[in-house]
C-alpha cells in the first residue's frame, strides 16, 4: 500500500528507526472478533475456524480502504492453547457462552506450587503439552496437532494476503514475559502470594523460561525476516507491584530477552496493558531503536514520550472506551494529539489502545485509520 | 495489641497474624474486638497504599490475611449477631463479560472495612440487579468490567434502576480497566475508577466515613 511514493514497510520502518516520513503508519490491533464485528460476522463463526478470522480481518482492511501493517490475528481460542500461546482455560461463544458474545479467558488457580521446579527441570514447552494443556481443556495430541496444522496453513494464506495488498505483517513470533505467563498459569492472587512467600521457585521459572523463550523464539523471528517480534505484559507494571518486585522477577529477564534479539538485528514490540508509568523510565536502559511500545491508553503516553523521545518508538494508543462509545469527531481529536505530540519528531505508530473493541463503532474506526492518513505528521 | 496487628499486616506476616487472632481467642478476647483491630490494620493498609507506599499487590495479600482472618471468626461472630456494617454493597459483572478479578479484588477489600456486600457473580443480567436490589437494599451498586461489551449492560442496569424508582436510594459505581469518565457519564453512574481502593474511600466517604 502505497501513496506518496513511500510503501507501507518503508513507512512502518521509518517510524521503527525515530525517522519522520510523509505521516505516521497506521496499525491497528484487529483481531478476529472486532474484525467480525465491523464485517457483520457472528463471533462464534471467528472462534470456530481460523481461515473465517483472517477472511473478517482482510475484509475490514479492504472495507475501510487498508492499513499501513496487519496485526496478526488468523487464530481461533483453541488453537492458542494447541499453540501455547494462551495457558488458560476458554470460554468460547456458541460452545460455552452465547453466539453473540466475544470468547473469554477463564482465570483459576491451575499451576501448582511445585510446579515451579517442574518447569524449571523440563522447560516451559515441555511443562505445557505433559502436564498442563490437559489441565486446561480436552485437547487430545490428534487435536493439538490438526489445531496447529490449520494455523500454519492459514497463516501461508495471511503471508500471501500481505503480499497482494503490499503491506508488511506486524510482528512475526511472539511470546508472554514469563512473569505474565506464570500469573495467568497460577492465577493472579495465588501469583502474587508466591512472589512474596516463596520467591525462590519463582526467580528460577522465570530464569528458566526466558532462556526457553530466546531458544525457541529468535529462530521465528529470524527466519520470518520481518525483524519484529512481539512480548505480551500486562501484569508486572508499577499499577500491580512496587519496584522491588519489578528489578527483582521482570526487568533483569526482559532486559536479557530484549538484548538477545536486538543482537540479531530484531525489534521486540512490547505489549504493555494497564499503567506504565513509573516503569518507563527504566526502558531507557535498553538500546536505543531496539524496542517498540505499544500501550492501552493506560500509561501516559505523552509524559513517556519525554522520556523516551528519540529512544523508542510507540505504538497506539486510541482507547477502547472511546472507540466503542465515543464520537467520530473526538476519535479524529485524540489521533490528531497523538500525531502533533507523540509522533512530531517521528517514532511513533498510530492504532487502538491495546485491541479495537468488539463492538467498535464502525465510524470510530473509520475516523481513526482516515485521521492518521489525512494528517501530516 | 492492635498496634501490634497492624505491624503484623503492614509486613504482610500471615503466620504471625493468626497466630496472634488464635492466641488472643484462647485468652478470651471477643471476636468482634479482633475483626475491629484487623479493620484498623486494614485502614493502615489502606493509607500507605494512598500514599503511594503500597501497592495494589500488597492490597491484595493484607485482604486476603484479613479474608483468613474473618473464616477464622465467622462460626464465633454468626453466635454473636451480625456486626455493624457501614453500608451494603451489591456488586456484579454484568451480562456480556465474565471476568472478576478486579470485582474479587473490591469484594474483599470492602468486607475488610467493614461493608456488607452481596456478591452478584459474572454475567449478569441487568434485570436480575433490579430484583437483588429489592432483596438486599444496597446504598451502594458497583459493576465492573474488563470489556467493553459490559457497557451498554451498565447502562440498562442503570436505567431500569431509574424505572424500578431506585436510582436515587443508590450510589450507582463502575470500575475496571476499559472505564473512564466517558464510560461513567454513558452509564449514567455516579463514580467511576480504575483503582480499587478508590472504591473503597468512596464508599467510605458517601456512608459518612464510619
Amino acid at each position: 500500500m502505497a501513496d506518496n511514493g513511500i510503501s507501507s514497510t518503508e513507512r512502518l520502518w521509518a517510524a521503527i528507526r525515530l525517522e519522520k516520513t510523509d505521516r505516521v503508519p497506521i496499525v491497528p490491533t484487529l483481531l478476529p472478533e472486532p474484525a467480525a464485528h465491523l464485517a457483520g460476522i457472528s463471533p462464534a463463526k471467528v472462534a470456530a475456524d481460523n481461515a473465517v478470522a483472517l477472511d473478517a480481518i482482510l475484509q475490514a482492511f479492504d472495507d475501510y480502504g487498508g492499513w499501513d501493517s496487519i496485526y496478526p490475528g488468523s487464530y481461533t481460542p483453541v488453537q492458542l492453547q494447541a499453540s501455547n500461546v494462551n495457558p488458560l482455560k476458554v470460554r468460547i461463544p456458541g460452545r460455552d457462552l452465547p453466539a453473540d458474545y466475544m470468547w473469554q479467558l477463564a482465570e483459576e488457580e491451575i499451576l501448582e506450587s511445585q510446579d515451579y521446579d517442574t518447569i524449571c527441570e523440563m522447560g516451559i514447552d515441555r511443562f505445557y503439552y505433559e502436564h498442563f494443556l490437559g489441565r486446561i481443556s480436552d485437547l487430545s495430541t490428534e487435536d493439538v496437532n490438526r489445531e496447529i496444522g490449520a494455523l500454519f496453513t492459514t497463516f501461508e494464506r495471511f503471508l500471501a494476503e500481505c503480499q497482494t495488498r503490499n503491506v508488511p505483517p506486524f510482528f512475526m513470533g511472539n511470546g508472554m514475559h514469563p512473569f505474565f505467563t506464570l500469573s495467568l498459569m497460577r492465577s493472579m492472587v495465588a501469583f502474587t502470594k508466591d512472589l512474596y512467600y516463596q520467591p525462590e521457585p519463582v526467580e528460577r521459572a522465570i530464569k528458566r523460561m526466558t532462556a526457553d523463550i530466546i531458544v525457541s523464539q529468535i529462530p521465528l523471528a529470524r527466519q520470518s525476516g520481518l525483524g519484529t517480534w512481539l512480548f505480551t505484559e500486562e501484569r508486572a507494571s508499577a499499577y500491580f507491584y512496587p519496584p522491588s518486585i519489578f528489578e527483582r522477577f521482570w526487568w533483569p529477564y526482559t532486559k536479557q530477552v530484549v538484548d538477545a534479539f536486538w543482537s540479531e538485528g530484531i525489534v521486540t514490540i512490547f505489549h504493555l496493558d494497564q499503567c506504565w508509568d513509573k516503569n518507563i523510565p527504566y526502558f531507557r536502559q535498553l538500546p536505543k531503536g531496539s524496542f517498540i511500545l505499544e500501550l492501552d491508553s493506560k500509561t501516559d503516553i505523552f509524559a513517556a514520550k519525554e522520556i523516551l523521545r528519540g529512544h523508542a518508538c510507540f505504538h497506539g494508543d486510541v482507547p477502547a472506551a472511546l472507540l466503542s462509545i465515543g464520537q467520530p469527531q473526538e476519535v479524529r481529536d485524540y489521533c490528531r494529539l497523538l500525531i502533533e505530540r507523540v509522533g512530531e519528531d517521528g517514532g511513533f505508530i498510530l492504532g487502538s489502545g491495546c485491541s479495537v473493541p468488539c463492538n467498535v463503532e464502525p465510524e470510530n474506526f473509520r475516523a481513526m485509520i482516515e485521521t492518521g492518513k489525512q494528517t501530516v505528521g | 495489641m492492635p498496634q501490634r496487628l497492624t505491624d503484623l499486616f503492614v509486613v504482610f506476616n500471615r503466620d504471625a497474624v493468626l497466630e496472634n487472632i488464635t492466641a488472643r481467642l484462647q485468652a478470651g478476647e471477643e471476636p468482634l474486638h479482633l475483626l475491629d483491630d484487623c479493620r484498623h490494620a486494614m485502614t493502615a493498609v489502606g493509607e500507605r497504599f494512598q500514599t503511594g507506599e503500597f501497592f495494589l499487590a500488597e492490597l491484595i495479600l493484607s485482604a486476603e490475611i484479613f479474608k483468613e482472618v474473618s473464616n477464622l471468626l465467622e462460626t464465633r461472630l454468626s453466635r454473636q449477631g451480625p456486626a455493624e456494617s457501614k453500608g451494603r454493597v451489591l456488586m456484579a459483572t454484568l451480562r456480556g463479560d465474565i471476568h472478576d478479578l478486579g470485582k474479587n479484588i473490591l469484594v474483599t477489600l470492602l468486607r475488610s472495612q467493614g461493608f456488607e456486600v452481596q456478591d452478584l457473580g459474572v454475567d449478569v443480567p441487568p434485570a436480575h440487579v433490579i430484583d437483588k436490589a429489592r432483596e438486599f437494599q444496597p446504598h451502594f451498586v458497583g459493576f465492573s468490567a474488563l470489556i467493553t461489551t459490559a457497557f451498554p449492560s451498565m447502562k440498562e442496569a442503570v436505567a431500569l434502576l431509574q424505572e424500578a424508582g431506585w436510582r436515587d436510594r443508590v450510589k450507582v459505581m463502575i470500575g475496571g480497566g476499559v472505564t473512564t469518565p466517558a464510560v461513567r457519564d454513558y452509564v449514567s453512574a455516579d463514580f467511576q475508577t480504575t483503582d480499587a481502593m478508590e472504591g473503597v474511600s468512596y464508599c467510605l466517604n458517601m456512608s459518612g466515613g464510619k
